[in-house]
């Protein structure tokens, strides 16, 4: 029996939905792509690898400190390194916190929901009576203002979760490029289902946030209260970064008080999807400064064929930037894959048509993204 | 010493005119410069050995030639032409430097750069009316054919425009030294001995009349310049660099040095007009730079405008604003062979010049950010930005001739204004914003490209900063230039006060 599928004729990423309903990838399969993704993500995979230690350091070392001058050098103090941050010659932990920062800003998950439960301010007030038993003045501002430190735990648990989510991504990205290194990866599906096995098989890593005072361990979030990796880290980010991101962190600045920016932050369309590769003015803008990060990582075979593009390594960034928006397109699809709410293959009509309500969602969110730029 | 300069440039163009036909460009790109950088390197000798104190030709040379004629080989350098001397020697090394590797008959190229800058440098060294006249004819030729061969779309009209005007502007040049001589009842076109003061007022105007257009076309002078901007648009980087660089500075040149200096009574009577004259050019040139969408033409008309202050410093006459002209002369030959190199990259690179199609060059990853800076340094110091010799030289114009002309001076200054208003439309459309799509995937930049903007841009700001360097060579003999023409024209109005009485 030949089974017809009802084609989604409205939508004008029709072709990326049928796409997807075959089981491919939003970037098309072809050696360069395969090459410029797997290239792309080992040296965001080494740049995660960097900024998810800083995260758990500082959720770890710097909570409740209110001038962490040095949060960026994980302990490790010395003028030579202080030469080289000031040098700027190094990784840009600045970026970690723009993500962060923008996840805490869009919210959604279960670690937004429980840094706002009565269980946790609990803990938190816990942790700051310990944190400052000796000191005499603090106290009285934390009963002056009882949200003031319970706020920095709250930033804290985020720098722990954006660290742990990135710590599972950094894995996924090295160990793909591993495998492609090996040869066993030779297809841009492949790479998706490389992102996806990840994924999955972390889907149910607990998130789980404590930290040790005087020797003793406090847990602010503890695992009884559930938080995993997919659904309260992975899921908000890819949210918060990927789709919505923030209108004056991306490439282009936007003036609020002109209505340029949509009043409603699900609205929002500036995330890593949608940003401009082109950068226009000031330097030191979030994407510029993980582009930055990347070139340092760039994989020989990969940074070869930037060398010989047409303006050689004078538009590096942008270069690295386009590449990382198709390796992007490629997590996208693995989540996108995975959190099908029916199976692919499925012949149940009714699942059908809600798989492909499901992806005609996902689709108009993508209309004004850099979707088709990375398919020219 | 001075025919080793001319030599060196006719050799050279000789040598690669007449090398085997199988030479590459590049080769012969290779020995124009070396013959070119020989000429620059002499200049730079001349210079240093140069005593700014004498306010006689020094490094004279005379040689009798056609006795009939009264036509001597007479070459010698002051103050007013040693810095455009060097000058030309410099940016013939830089339109050089800027040629196409690739362009085709390379040969006849070279030959004929090097040989038009044979011809500026000799009428620049000419000390005989004939003998510039003569100069003045020979860069005719190759720069016809410069813009002929290897201009654009609309070269043929563009060159032979330029051809007829210049050629009328030779007669007129032609015919009045001719007036001067014969009329005077001197038997010899050298400059020392000719004294054309003696003729009637109404004779020297006359001549003077012939003098102001044939360089005023050459300048070029509204309602002169109509060639102008079709010879820059139509003509390669290297040649606009040449044309706006050295070749209009021959021009006033010969207006201060024949005009002012050979009719100062004449000069004198007329001073009032021109100085109107050059107030509507400055504001001509500005207005239609302002409505220009082509980047070339708006630096083009640019030069028109900035050749009016020139006139205005020369028709107030004073020691200080013919100082100004001078330095205004250097000046602008400096920005605008910069402005010309730098928005021939732009056109090299983007294949457009057009303000509609470009924008955001100024993109630090896709764009080109040095050279846009660049081209910033350059509108600043045409906008007469302090720090910077636009700055000096118009500033030094009108100190010198506020005194004389205090409304002209003052509309003239708002040329400055207008040139910072088209220039500011220049980098607001083309350099600011996101790169326009059909710019998107510009090649690369290298600095080849970018060293001959970048070493004028330093003179620019070197000199801007400390004028002196510039001024010592030229201040004595314009004084005492001036000073003779005031003595002349007291003078003569004494004798007419005596007639009337």
């Amino acid at each position: 029996m030949v089974t017809i599928k009802n084609k989604a004729v409205h939508n004008p990423l029709a072709e990326y939905i049928e796409r997807l309903q075959k089981g491919e990838a939003l970037l098309p399969d072809n050696p360069e792509n395969v090459l410029e993704v797997v290239g792309i993500l080992k040296s965001y995979g080494v740049v995660l690898d960097a900024y998810s230690k800083n995260l758990n350091y500082i959720a770890e070392h710097q909570f409740l400190i209110f001038f962490p001058f040095f949060k960026y050098f994980n302990g490790e103090v010395s003028f030579q390194k202080l030469l080289r941050h000031w040098w700027h010659d190094r990784i840009n932990f600045e970026y970690a916190e723009y993500c962060l920062k923008a996840m805490m800003w869009h919210g959604g998950g279960g670690l937004d929901a429980y840094l706002d439960t009565k269980e946790f301010k609990e803990k938190a007030q816990a942790v700051i009576a310990v944190k400052f038993k000796n000191n005499p003045f603090i106290p009285g501002i934390n009963q002056l203002f009882p949200d003031f430190l319970t706020e920095h735990l709250r930033v804290s648990a985020y720098y722990t979760g954006l660290g742990q989510f990135w710590r599972v991504m950094a894995d996924i990205f090295l160990s793909l490029s591993d495998l492609y290194d090996q040869g066993k990866i030779k297809s841009i599906p492949q790479v998706v289902e490389h992102i996806k096995a990840g994924l999955v098989a972390n889907a149910l890593n607990p998130i789980t946030y404590a930290v040790k005072i005087r020797g003793e361990v406090y847990e602010i979030i503890p695992k009884s209260v559930g938080l995993t990796f997919l659904a309260d880290t992975a899921i908000p980010y890819v949210e918060a970064v990927f789709f919505r991101g923030t209108p004056f962190h991306g490439t282009v600045s936007y003036n609020a008080q002109g209505y340029q920016i949509p009043p409603d932050q699900t609205r929002f369309q500036y995330g890593a999807l949608y940003a401009d590769p082109l950068p226009i003015g000031g330097a030191g803008i979030p994407p510029t400064l993980l582009m930055q990060d990347m070139r340092h990582y760039l994989p020989e075979y990969l940074h070869e064929i930037y060398r010989h593009s047409l303006r050689g390594e004078d538009d590096l960034r942008v270069q690295i930037c386009m590449s990382f928006q198709k390796s992007m397109f490629c997590v996208t699809t693995a989540t996108i894959l995975g959190l099908m709410p029916y199976p692919l293959d499925t012949k149940d009509p009714n699942e059908e048509k809600g798989n492909r309500v499901y992806l005609e969602k996902w689709m108009s969110r993508l209309e004004t993204s850099q979707l088709l730029d990375v398919n020219k | 010493m001075l025919s080793v300069l001319i030599l060196v440039l006719l050799i050279g163009a000789a040598l690669i005119g007449f090398s085997p036909s199988g030479i590459n460009g590049k080769f012969a790109r290779g020995v124009a410069l070396v013959f070119a950088s020989i000429a620059f390197l002499w200049t730079i000798v001349l210079a240093i050995q140069f005593h700014p104190g004498e306010i006689t030709q020094q490094f004279a040379e005379s040689v009798p030639w056609i006795d009939v004629l009264g036509l001597n080989y007479n070459l010698g350098i002051d103050g007013l032409s040693l810095p455009l001397l060097v000058l030309n020697a410099l940016l013939t090394c830089i339109a050089i430097y800027s040629s196409d590797e690739s362009l085709q008959r390379p040969k006849f190229y070279y030959s004929l750069i090097l040989l038009l800058s044979a011809g500026v440098t000799g009428a620049f060294l000419a000390q005989d009316l004939l003998l510039f006249f003569l100069f003045y004819e020979l860069e005719l030729i190759p720069l016809y054919l410069l813009i002929a061969i290897w201009g654009g779309e609309k070269r043929g009209y563009a060159a032979t425009k330029f051809l007829i005007y210049t050629a009328v502007s030779g007669i007129l040049i032609l015919a009045s030294f001719l007036g001067m001589v014969w009329l005077s009842g001197s038997s010899s076109f050298a400059l020392a001995t000719l004294n054309p003061t003696t003729l009637p007022l109404a004779t020297q105007l006359l001549l003077l009349g012939g003098i102001l257009v044939g360089f005023g076309i050459k300048i070029p002078l509204v309602p002169f310049h109509t060639w102008l901007p079709d010879a820059h648009v139509e003509a390669s980087t290297p040649i606009s660099v040449l044309l706006a660089g050295v070749l209009l500075k021959l021009g006033t040149y010969g207006l201060l040095r024949f005009g002012m200096n050979l009719l100062p009574e004449a000069w004198a009577y007329v001073a009032p007009w021109l100085a109107t004259w050059a107030v509507v050019s400055v504001l001509y040139g500005a207005s239609c730079a302002i409505a220009q969408t082509d980047m070339k033409k708006m630096v083009a008309y640019s030069s028109i405008g900035h050749m009016g202050y020139v006139l205005l410093a020369a028709a107030a006459s004073t020691p200080l604003s013919v100082l100004g002209a001078v330095m205004e002369m250097i000046s602008h030959g400096l920005i605008s062979a910069m402005l010309f190199l730098l928005v021939g990259v732009v056109y090299k690179k983007a294949g457009s010049r057009d303000l509609e199609v470009l924008q955001g060059l100024l993109n630090p990853e896709r764009g080109m950010p040095v050279i846009g800076s660049l081209i910033v340094v350059g509108v600043m110091a045409s906008a007469g930005i302090p720090g910077m010799l636009g700055f000096i030289s118009e500033f030094i114009v009108f100190r010198g001739s506020f005194p004389v002309f205090p409304v002209q001076t003052l509309l003239s200054m708002i040329g400055t204004g207008l040139t910072a208003v088209y220039f500011l439309i220049l980098l607001n459309r083309a350099f600011f914003g996101r790169l326009s799509a059909q710019v998107i995937n510009l090649p690369r930049v290298y600095w080849s490209d970018r060293a001959p903007a970048a070493i004028l841009a330093v003179l620019i700001v070197i000199f801007g900063i400390q004028p002196g360097w510039l001024a010592r060579w030229t201040e004595p003999t314009i004084t005492a230039m001036v000073n003779s023409q005031n003595v002349v024209v007291a003078v003569s109005l004494d004798k007419a006060m005596g007639a009337k009485d």
